[in-house]
């Protein structure tokens, strides 16, 4: 296997395995009508069957594999090998369905470390690696289903991430506005698609952003015809009746009191993503201006002081990249606290509250 | 927040089918957006302690009110819509004034306390209307001292120590430990006030706290000024200092 690949990897001591490789059919190089156009039948079949024609190859981001054997010439596209490296018997292949709404990802660049505050999150995300790494010792007691909530941009999403990557497995990341199909019975089908694909890969990460969309209240049956349905089919899965160790499912909402109450209590924790606070604002742009274009010449402190309410996202989007395109835009080589200021000045949120004098 | 409650809480006179007048729960989270007033009764009488602090250099402290004068006897403190505060207070101010031109003796502090939620309770059954957004804390002496609080529904409490508005929580969690018996007023007065350093998260100013007194031996409610408040409020901040610093 090594001297196989001597000739096209001359540091074969730096080829790793590959653990999770991604792939999308692409086709074939040129069209004729006789061509059919293949698709994946048995996740696992395939998967033992690519490794007997690609086993020993080297992957990375953007290769071609051809077929060389049902479909001669027809190619699929790396989409992510984790990490770089050669085929081997332990490497697990996923193929996309280019139809699907469902990306399996694997992700890299963010870490646990990198979301600032939201102690208990980190916390359970401590466990459930711990679980995915070992899922038969958790038996019964495994965590499962968990809820984060919280207002936009508090870092929900990227915690998801951020346990996908430190667990190294499959993040199957779902919009749960995609799952809502334009017929009635689109949604619970393509919910029993996303856990039947979630079972092909585990242990893995199911993570269901803008959860409220397809968990909404079953009093909201007269306002859309499929919300029942949908939450039926979201219950049986969560619940898990059948083959579901190694499979956790993170949902996020902002909006958690849109919520039916069934699925809540199908979460064994609901974790509240709480808007920074000075010191974690602080870290935050500490944290943003580790690596930076410019010369940072500020006072984070003024700043941190002068967002109270801000979430990290704004933080980021709003006040630090628009005092850097400022700055660029004005060809200077430094970012200074005015700049910072104006952003946020820009930005001041529109008061939710009700006027004050109101209250007494 | 609170969502539409399948149009069960478009008019205070309809029931949700599981009981609940949503409009009157609404009048209540407006009472939660009020600043924190406390109520404690002692032995040797009543206290009201109120969160005013100002939120303009502009404004003319003095104009924001959180603790009235009802009659000589009983005073209140107000969380929540101040507007509707006001219509309140004038009310009690009325039937304190009924009943000695009627009886020709001082209301005693429970019928007045009733009489403020009976006015109260009408505005949530009968349609056309709203509830009062505003809690009041009624304090006063009769044979003994009296401390109730009422709420947007019209229900009716008597308390020995309680709290309206945003800290109210915060208050009862620390009276539910530090509550006694036998406490002197000025011991009352300084716990009330660490609780509400507690409630606002901070040190206390002594223009930004309110403080109304009535004591068993003159039955006299008054409103303390800022020179009297000094002594209690220095002695309430080395307390939420030590508390704040951990």
């Amino acid at each position: 296997m090594i001297l196989y690949h001597f000739k096209q990897q001359p540091f074969v001591r730096e080829v790793q395995e590959v653990k999770y490789l991604i792939l999308r059919p692409l086709g074939y190089p040129l069209r004729a009508s006789y061509h059919e156009y293949p698709v994946v039948d048995n996740p696992r079949v395939f998967e033992r069957y690519a490794k007997d024609q690609w086993k020993g190859e080297f992957v990375s981001k953007g290769k071609m594999l051809f077929d060389y054997r049902m479909f001669p010439d027809f190619a699929f596209e790396v989409v992510s090998a984790e990490p770089e490296g050669i085929i081997t018997d332990s490497t697990r292949i996923l193929v996309e369905n280019p139809k699907s709404v469902v990306e399996t990802e694997i992700v890299k660049d963010v870490r646990i470390d990198d979301v600032v505050g939201q102690e208990e999150a980190k916390r359970k995300v401590k466990v459930i690696l711990k679980y995915l790494k070992n899922p038969e010792k958790f038996g019964k007691w495994a965590p499962k289903n968990v809820l984060f909530f919280g207002p936009p941009g508090t870092g929900k999403t990227m915690t998801a991430k951020a346990l996908a990557n430190e667990a190294n497995v499959p993040f199957i990341s779902v919009k749960s506005t995609k799952l809502i199909g334009e017929h009635v019975g689109d949604g619970a089908r393509r919910i029993h698609e996303l856990y039947e694909r979630a079972r092909q890969v585990k242990p893995c990460i199911v993570f269901l952003d803008e959860f409220d969309s397809i968990a909404l209240d079953r009093s909201y049956q007269d306002l859309r015809g499929d919300v029942s349905e949908v939450v039926n089919a979201l219950l049986t899965e969560l619940d898990g009746i059948e083959r579901n160790e190694g499979i956790c499912t993170i949902a996020a909402t902002n909006r958690i009191e849109l919520l039916d109450p069934s699925i809540r209590s199908r979460f064994e924790e609901e974790i509240e993503f709480k808007l920074p606070s000075l010191e974690e604002r602080m870290k935050i742009l500490e944290n943003n201006f580790r690596e930076f274009p410019l010369k940072v010449k500020a006072n984070l402190r003024v700043v941190a002081e002068m967002t109270e309410g801000f979430s990290g996202r704004d933080l980021v989007e709003k006040v630090i990249k628009s005092a850097l395109h400022r700055a660029i835009a004005e060809e200077r080589d430094s970012i200074e606290t005015e700049d910072l200021i104006k952003a946020v000045e820009k930005v001041r949120k529109p008061v939710k509250q009700p006027p004050k004098q109101m209250f007494v | 927040m609170h969502l539409p409650q399948m149009g069960y809480d478009r008019a205070i006179t309809v029931f949700s089918p599981d009981g609940r007048l949503f409009q009157v729960e609404y009048a209540r989270e407006a009472v939660k957006r009020g600043a924190t007033a406390i109520g404690v009764k002692t032995k040797e009488g009543v206290l009201l302690v109120a969160d005013r602090r100002v939120t303009s250099k502009l404004l003319e402290p003095d104009t924001i009110e959180k603790i009235f004068i009802i009659d000589d006897h009983i005073g209140a403190a107000t969380s929540g819509l101040v507007a509707d505060a006001r219509i309140l207070i004038d009310r009690a101010r009325l039937e304190a004034q009924i009943n000695r031109l009627t009886y020709d003796e001082p209301i005693s502090v429970k019928d007045l306390a009733k009489r403020i939620c009976d006015f109260k309770q009408q505005f949530t059954q009968f349609g056309g209307v709203r509830p009062f957004g505003v809690s009041l804390l009624i304090a006063g002496i009769d044979e003994k001292p009296r401390l109730y609080e009422t709420d947007p529904s019209g229900a009716l409490l008597e308390y020995k120590a309680t709290a309206i508005g945003a800290g109210r929580n915060v208050v009862m969690e620390y009276f539910e430990k530090e509550y006694d018996d036998n406490m002197s007023l000025d011991d009352a007065i300084v716990k009330a006030m660490i609780a509400m350093g507690k409630a606002i998260e901070s040190e206390l100013t002594y223009d930004g706290i309110e403080v109304g007194v009535i004591r068993v031996e003159d039955k006299m409610f008054r409103i303390l000024s800022v020179e009297e408040v000094k002594d209690y409020v220095d002695k309430a901040n080395e307390v939420i200092r030590r508390e704040l610093g951990n």
